[in-house]
């Protein structure tokens, strides 16, 4: 476990540096639905009726950067990591809300209550009425960037260490957290 | 001094040949009866949908009570309404036709796909299945598309038409629970534990397991979703679905993935069959409930 003193160290944005180079070295695995001449290279399945043959369509996100669940995926998935929010929080809660509703990037809703959304998630903890928990903000942060770093088996998303928000995008969440009266 | 330089030989090979394991999370592996009444312990909707007889109709359409029917509410005979899923069992028994008496030599396809003297009847029940010409456990859609193939017609997993004639073979078996032995030992046991890891196995851009949600969220709202139980939910593919027509268990595996932003794989993979080897486990018992519909 370790201990940084400027931001998150030296956390790329979007860091996929962890992943051993499998696509480059030996390919991809021969199951995954790819097709490496398109930029976003993961393919999604079309049905066509009366025909015996499957059609594959791009899918609009490339997730070949991340562990499959295929026996041939050899690479390693990134660990737990732990980081340190350097003050003052700087973040935006309107910019927050909105990556909290967004499907690519927080997407909290899903899991999470939060106010005026119907059709929430029971999965997650109750963020209604966030702030009279008075967490730090330190807390939220690293709970946002890493949650395994508290609970080894979390189901959340780890935001930060995956290179889904970047951290400017967890300082505008915590924010958005720490505005909901 | 030779004896001493070959064990230094023999470590340094040792050393350089055993590289680290892959880092790889995974729920925690929880034990499953391989059979339908194990939901009790994990779900206890199994209450709900094991008796036709006893099938709450309120709880159908009540968000709260929806997933405790387990959509058995769309499966036959519950659902007797015509929608494409029937549609999609004549298409299989017209191509089935046209590949079992193909070249005279009347019901070779169907003893390909494992049928006794050309009898479907309680076939589905037994798949997935270690295969012999194959030399791995297959889904009845891998067989398909092989025996398919031998009778020169090309059926790819996860086609149409493949999933059209594993659904008419299917619905020969309507109604028959599904037995397949995950216990006794072998590769379908093998399977089965790989494909419980596999169940287990976070993966994708959210870090999710398969079991991250359908074992330790059970009835609790995604969204607008509410997840429900791994128990007695293959008996009923292929399914008839409004956006993705005809769908065997691979397609939504893949469906699954793509939703928890994961690389999907092709269909027939071992990775999946692994996955459906363990689900089938966990429907054992449950009878094929064949042509089903989902929204």
């Amino acid at each position: 476990m370790r201990i940084c003193t400027r931001f998150f160290c030296s956390f790329a944005v979007v860091s996929t540096a962890w992943l051993s180079p499998l696509a480059l070295s030996s390919g991809f695995p021969t199951d995954f639905a790819v097709d490496p001449t398109l930029v976003n290279m993961t393919l999604e399945p079309k049905v066509v009726v009366n025909s015996g043959k499957l059609e594959w369509v791009p899918f609009s996100r490339d997730l070949t950067p991340w562990l499959s669940l295929s026996h041939e995926d050899k690479r390693s998935a990134a660990r737990p990591r732990q980081v340190k929010l350097v003050k003052p929080l700087q973040g935006d809660p309107a910019r927050g809300r909105e990556l909290a509703m967004a499907r690519d990037k927080g997407y909290c809703i899903v899991c999470h209550q939060l106010p005026g959304e119907q059709w929430a998630g029971t999965v997650g903890a109750l963020l209604l009425n966030f702030k009279k928990h008075h967490y730090p903000n330190e807390l939220v942060f690293q709970q946002i960037f890493d949650s395994r770093v508290f609970n080894p088996i979390s189901v959340m998303p780890p935001y930060g260490t995956f290179g889904i928000l970047n951290e400017q995008e967890i300082r505008d969440l915590v924010a958005y957290l720490q505005s909901l009266d | 001094m030779k004896l001493a330089l070959l064990l230094l030989l023999a470590v340094t090979a040792q050393s350089a040949t055993s590289a680290p394991a892959p880092y790889r999370e995974f729920d925690p592996m929880e034990d499953y009866l391989p059979h339908v009444k194990g939901d009790m312990s994990l779900s206890g909707s199994y209450k709900n949908w094991k008796d036709p007889a006893n099938l709450d109709w309120r709880m159908a359409g009540n968000p709260d009570e929806n997933w405790k029917l387990n959509w058995k509410f769309m499966d036959p005979p519950f659902n007797a309404s015509v929608h494409g899923g029937h549609f999609a069992a004549d298409r299989g028994e017209e191509v089935f036709s046209e590949l079992n008496r193909k070249a005279g030599r009347m019901g070779k396809f169907a003893t390909c796909l494992g049928a006794r003297k050309g009898n479907l009847k309680g076939l589905r029940t037994q798949f997935p299945m270690y295969r012999k010409d194959l030399k791995h456990v297959a889904g009845l859609e891998e067989v398909i598309e092989h025996c398919a193939a031998k009778e020169g017609r090309e059926l790819q997993n996860g086609s149409y038409d493949n999933s059209a004639v594993s659904l008419f073979v299917a619905s020969q078996s309507a109604g028959m629970p599904i037995k397949i032995n995950v216990t006794s030992g072998g590769p379908l046991k093998s399977a089965y534990e790989r494909g419980r890891k596999v169940f287990h196995a976070r993966a994708g851009r959210l870090n999710l397991a398969c079991s991250s949600c359908h074992t330790y969220q059970i009835g609790l709202h995604l969204r607008g979703t509410v997840v429900t139980s791994p128990y007695g939910d293959v008996a009923h593919y292929p399914v008839y679905r409004t956006r993705y027509q005809l769908q065997p268990l691979h397609l939504r595996f893949v469906e699954c993935n793509l939703a928890t932003r994961t690389q999907p794989l092709k269909p027939g993979s071992q990775a999946y069959t692994d996955i459906e080897v363990f689900l089938t486990g966990l429907t054992n018992g449950y009878p094929v409930s064949v042509p089903s519909e989902r929204d």
